[in-house]
């Protein structure tokens, strides 16, 4: 081969308890390339990569690091190898700089004790210039952009020598301008010689970012090759395994003329000014806007979690009180929250209770619970998402992604609503999960409900909404009826 | 597709059954174990008088533990139960010898733990005060309130109907053990079958969820406040009939015990996961692990040990179980 | 600073000394009581006691109390400020008769009277007015000794290990039983004086031991009258398991009057009242003479002498049906 390979993995098992998480993960990792690695959850990704990383130990297999068999024990082994990671979860200390966060426990010292800030701050200055980082180096991290922050930990890979960097969904919590950001360092890396291993749900980004790809299904390797020789189809058919029918979801879908939901002049200092916009029944209306744009708190504010400063919600013809989520949630209202793990579901209780929470109004009498409809509404709630699971009793926090984010979808239902706000319904679950969500949000808006739908991914709202309202900077820019918009066009109106 | 497939091969469900019953079963088992090695060692141990004591000398610190189950399962901790319950204490032995009957007496009690759960209640909820700490101020400042009180003097010369409270039978049974399991019943059927209990679970599990599903999460989180003092304050009524005096400086560190119980019980101190029937044998367990080694004449040194040992064994298996997951 | 505040004392003291020699009846005296803790009820009868002194009544002590809290070291630090705030004389009940030791050697060498009381600071020139607790251990072992006609299975419940009035206590107890082997202690255990404690330890004790406990003895009151609650719910009484203490406290002297348990009463009138008159004699010479009640009431037990004796020993009272109802009215305050 042309250019040398900086990692080799070869026949990589794992088995927890006697049944398999992988069993034959396989990458070939170029020098100066940015390798994707796909697959839908289950896969195999997560315990290839803690392999990688020395966070968990193989069973069987090979790994070789510049054509060296190398075996971690734990992740300080693989950081001293050169191996690094930047996680979905990034944990900076928030009242320390940049410069601290970096060098954390290796700072430079006079006499032995005594921290340098001098020096300290200096090196940092010199990193982050030498990669072309714009972010200051006495800044506190509790300032910073979240695509700052990666930025950082991008950096302090960089600190140790780092040869191969591990990127576990590094845009999932950042808007487009500062994934561009990410990207353009990204490239700055590369051609430096290092080799990143990318991993994304968004296909569309790794067509613009990855020079390799590899597909894993089912715990095994299925295949790899250049990115440049195939399309998005065929990368969605590896991860899936067959051909994924992708339904037009809105041919035939008429939304009714009678307005849903109706909000005038909504404003919250410092989030959105002046909004105004109509929800027809029988309507999806996507929301596109870049991070800090006021879609997800404009959401929030109809929904009542927060009080807006000036402006009206009428739902159905009848005013919203304004600040009372119990009170929305009763005219008709539901919101299915950005974060599922941060406010979305109980990750400690049960699936029964986490679909039933909402609604347990309706399945008590003098706040008795009724265990009968309880158990019908779950069990009427897991066959209509087609949520997999043995029992309705097991915790949440043991289902994969997709599977979580259809309990939220299950536990907005179950108070049967008529308007159902979703702010990025479908974030870090895999194609085929996304796929039933698109459906089930069709089929909800065809039996005469009404949604609002808030993404960063262009090609999504395209896909699902009949109308598109694009913010920008805290106000609505325009609402276009014109889905045949291009992708550049909606970012343009953005930005 | 079958609605009910398995999901991912990295969630076995034979597995997670496994630990399930791990978890609902382990603390009795080692409840048993620990009952069997006492039968073993003392002949005196499997008797029926014993047992009665050791459920009596269980009875106020499983009363308190019930309602700190409930603050706990809230993500809070309330420090001040033992102050509370010398206060209530005092509150109801009061009433009674200024003779306005038993039932007066111990709703003066039960009202008076209820209102200082206000208290800490408000400053929780709604001044969004730390419960550490809201509840350390209330630690001293009912305490200081106890002693006010009564001029730090203990009341005395209970009439016989209120001592009947500690000291009385209903049938072969005392009357403490009856109050405590009627409490027990009634709070673990309301965690159980109501909305409440699950809004409490939620609240405790993660607070924002639990307010985007539309609960009320300052009034689930100040009313759990209330129960903690309502029922320190029943607690506070039993124990002054159970030494036949209200004395101000009862109860000092209960606060610690009844935690314990809670914690031993398998309710995490992160809130969301936990049960009654767990607190009532991380109760009995401390009761029983007290009597033992009292009937085996072990120092009580050796008892504090022992019970130190316990608990952070208890938080360990939480922690491991939590790891594993 | 420090310097500043030693010199305006020397200079205070002297101005002291002088006015002392010059004394009339219009001088006063700042008084300090330090108790080691306000929440048992035998302090609180101490301190209200001390307040009815007539030195106190009359204007002549201006009297302060502070409650130390069960803690040696706020106890020092409250003793340095009366230093400091030139207090003439200091009423110390320590928690602990060594912990003290510096602290009252500075105070005295800055010239301020210390007085101990209740409980004896571990320095022979510290006088003191009060009871023994090593006697007080041995009165009552002797009345379980008489109970049990020299014969029988007793247990102890101790006090808080290591506090001086559980060590006292607990030398007489063993002292006396040793001289009856007839009598064995069959357990011992603490209940930290306190009563619930002392309920659940008896009951433990009465289900390892059924029939096999003779008499209970327990170091305070407050202990014997949770160990009367644990024979009760047992079926049994104070004829089948007689249980003796020391103290006196108000529950108690009821309690012994219905026969329920034997005490033998420390008079905290005597204790806190003569504290007071010893120290009054040193700040006012020797023409003074003792102004409280009590040392007519133990005239046969103790002598008041020139007032300058390093110890004052005050009886044990036991309480019987005929003394009861008139130690009840005195301990609890003739309200």
């Amino acid at each position: 081969m042309a250019t040398p390979l900086l990692l080799q993995a070869e026949h990589v098992a794992k088995a927890y308890a006697g049944i398999p998480a992988l069993r034959d993960g396989r990458l070939s990792l170029r020098a100066g390339s940015v390798h994707a690695l796909c697959g839908g959850n289950g896969a195999g990704k997560s315990t290839f990569l803690s392999i990688l990383m020395g966070i968990t130990q193989r069973d069987a297999g090979s790994i070789l690091l510049n054509g060296a068999p190398v075996h971690f024990h734990r992740p300080s082994e693989a950081l001293a190898a050169g191996v690094a990671m930047i996680t979905q979860e990034l944990e900076p200390i928030p009242y320390m700089t940049v410069a601290e966060n970096i060098w954390l426990g290796r700072e430079p010292r006079r006499a032995g004790c005594i921290v340098d800030s001098k020096a300290l701050n200096r090196r940092t200055r010199e990193l982050l210039e030498s990669l072309e980082f714009d972010v200051e180096a006495t800044a506190p991290m509790h300032r910073l952009s979240v695509a700052q922050i990666q930025l950082v930990e991008i950096a302090k890979a960089f600190s140790h020598d780092c040869q191969v960097m591990i990127m576990d969904e590094p845009t999932s919590a950042i808007g487009e301008r500062e994934a561009e950001t990410l990207f353009k360092a990204i490239r700055r890396l590369t051609a430096r010689g290092a080799g990143i291993v990318y991993v994304s749900h968004r296909l569309s980004e790794l067509a613009q970012i990855a020079d390799d790809y590899s597909i894993f299904r089912d715990g095994a390797f299925v295949e790899s090759g250049r990115m440049a020789d195939i399309d998005r189809a065929h990368l969605v058919r590896g991860i899936v395994g067959q051909e994924l029918t992708r339904i037009d979801h809105k041919v035939g879908r008429e939304s009714a003329a009678e307005c849903c939901l109706d909000v005038q002049g909504l404003s919250r200092s410092g989030e959105f000014q002046d909004i105004s916009l109509q929800l027809r029944q029988g309507e999806i209306l996507g929301i596109y806007g870049l991070m800090g744009s006021g879609r997800s708190e404009f959401l929030n504010c109809i929904y009542g979690l927060t009080t807006p400063d000036a402006g009206s919600v009428t739902l159905q013809g009848k005013p919203m009180p304004i600040g009372l989520p119990k009170a929305t949630i009763r005219a008709g209202m539901s919101l299915v929250t950005e974060d599922r793990k941060e406010s979305g579901l109980v990750l400690s209780s049960s699936i029964l209770s986490n679909i039933a929470l909402s609604a347990y109004k309706q399945l008590s009498s003098w706040s008795l619970i009724n265990a009968r409809k309880e158990n019908q509404l779950a069990e009427d709630m897991v066959k209509r998402l087609q949520i997999k699971t043995t029992s309705l009793d097991l915790p949440v926090a043991s289902m994969s992604g997709g599977n979580q984010q259809k309990v939220v979808l299950a536990k907005c239902l179950s108070t049967q609503p008529v308007c159902l706000l979703c702010d990025e319904p479908t974030r870090g679950i895999d194609e085929g999960a996304k796929q039933e969500i698109y459906h089930l949000l069709d089929q909800f808006v065809r039996a005469g409900g009404a949604a609002i739908v808030v993404s960063s991914e262009a090609p999504e709202l395209l896909h699902l909404s009949d109308r598109i309202a694009v913010f920008k900077g805290g106000r609505l820019v325009t609402i276009s009826s014109d889905t045949a918009l291009s992708q550049e066009a909606l970012l343009s109106l953005a930005s | 597709m079958n609605a009910k497939t398995i999901t991912a091969p990295l969630t076995p469900p034979a597995r997670s059954r496994l630990r399930l019953s791990l978890d609902r079963f382990g603390l009795p088992l080692v409840f048993i174990l620990l009952c069997v090695v006492m039968a073993f060692s003392s002949e005196y141990f499997m008797t029926w008088r014993n047992w009665m004591d050791i459920l009596r000398q269980t009875s106020i610190n499983g009363i308190l533990a019930v309602g700190m189950t409930y603050v706990i399962l809230t993500k809070g901790i309330d420090l001040s139960v033992g102050s509370i319950l010398a206060f209530a204490g005092l509150c109801s032995a009061l009433v009674a010898t200024q003779g306005y009957g038993l039932l007066a007496a111990v709703s003066a009690g039960m009202f008076a733990g209820a209102m200082l759960g206000v208290v800490n209640g408000f400053m929780v909820a709604n001044l969004s005060i730390p419960p550490f700490v809201a509840t350390l101020g209330m630690l001293s400042i009912a305490r200081g309130m106890t002693f006010i009180l009564n001029d730090g003097s203990p009341v005395t010369d209970l009439p016989d109907a209120y001592l009947a409270l500690g000291i009385g039978k209903l049938g072969p049974i005392g009357v403490p053990i009856i109050i405590f399991a009627v409490v027990a019943l009634i709070f673990w059927m309301v965690l159980r079958y109501t909305t409440y209990g699950r809004y409490v679970y939620a609240v405790g599990g993660n607070e924002k969820s639990a307010r985007t599903s539309g609960i009320g999460v300052r009034k689930v989180t100040f009313s759990v406040y209330v129960v903690s003092g309502l029922l320190a304050g029943l607690a506070g009524v039993v124990l002054s009939a159970r030494t036949t005096s209200a004395l101000p400086q009862a109860g000092m560190s209960y606060e610690l015990d009844a935690i314990a119980a809670v914690v031993i019980g398998g309710t995490s101190l992160s809130g969301g996961v936990g049960t009654i029937v767990g607190t009532l044998f991380g109760a009995l367990l401390i009761g029983v692990i007290n009597n033992g080694l009292n009937l085996l004449g072990v120092s009580s040194y050796y008892q504090q040990v022992a019970k130190g040992l316990i608990i952070v064994l208890a938080v360990l298996i939480d922690v491991w179980r939590k790891k594993k997951r | 600073m420090k310097v500043a505040t030693s010199f305006a004392a020397v200079a205070a003291l002297t101005l002291l000394a002088s006015s002392i020699t010059l004394a009339a009846d219009g001088k006063t005296y700042k008084v300090g009581a330090a108790v080691y803790g306000l929440k048992g009820q035998f302090m609180q009868n101490w301190v209200r006691e001390l307040k009815e002194h007539p030195a106190v009544k009359d204007g002549t002590v201006q009297l302060t109390v502070f409650d130390g809290n069960y803690d040696a070291l706020t106890q020092n630090n409250q003793i340095e400020n009366m230093v400091t705030q030139r207090y003439d004389a200091i009423l110390f009940v320590p928690i602990d008769t060594k912990a003290g030791v510096g602290t009252v050697k500075q105070a005295m060498s800055n010239d301020v009277v210390v007085i101990a009381s209740n409980t004896k600071v571990a320095d022979a020139s510290v006088p003191y007015v009060g009871n023994d607790d090593v006697e007080g251990g041995r009165l009552q072992a002797q009345a379980m000794v008489d109970k049990l006609q020299g014969k029988g299975n007793v247990v102890i419940i101790q006090g808080p290990i290591g506090q001086s009035a559980q060590i006292d206590r607990e030398k007489g107890e063993l002292e006396v039983l040793g001289k009856h082997p007839g009598i064995k202690i069959i357990e011992k255990k603490t209940a930290n004086w306190d009563r619930a404690q002392a309920l659940t330890l008896t009951e433990d004790w009465l289900n390892a031991h059924p029939k096999g406990i003779n008499g209970v003895i327990a170091q305070n009151d407050d202990m014997a009258l949770g160990a009367v609650q644990a024979l009760k719910s047992h079926g049994l009484t104070s004829k089948d398991v007689p249980v003796t203490s020391i103290d006196g406290m108000p529950d108690a002297i009821q309690a012994a009057k219905k026969d329920e348990v034997t005490t033998f009463l420390q008079d905290a009138q005597a204790q806190s009242q003569g504290a007071l008159d010893v120290a009054l004699r040193q700040l006012a010479g020797k023409d003074y003479t003792p102004k409280s009640v009590i040392w007519e009431r133990y005239a046969k037990d103790v002598t008041w002498g020139d007032g300058t004796a390093k110890n004052y020993i005050l009886p044990w009272v036991p309480v019987t049906n005929a003394n009861a109802d008139a130690l009840y009215q005195q301990v609890s305050g003739s309200k």
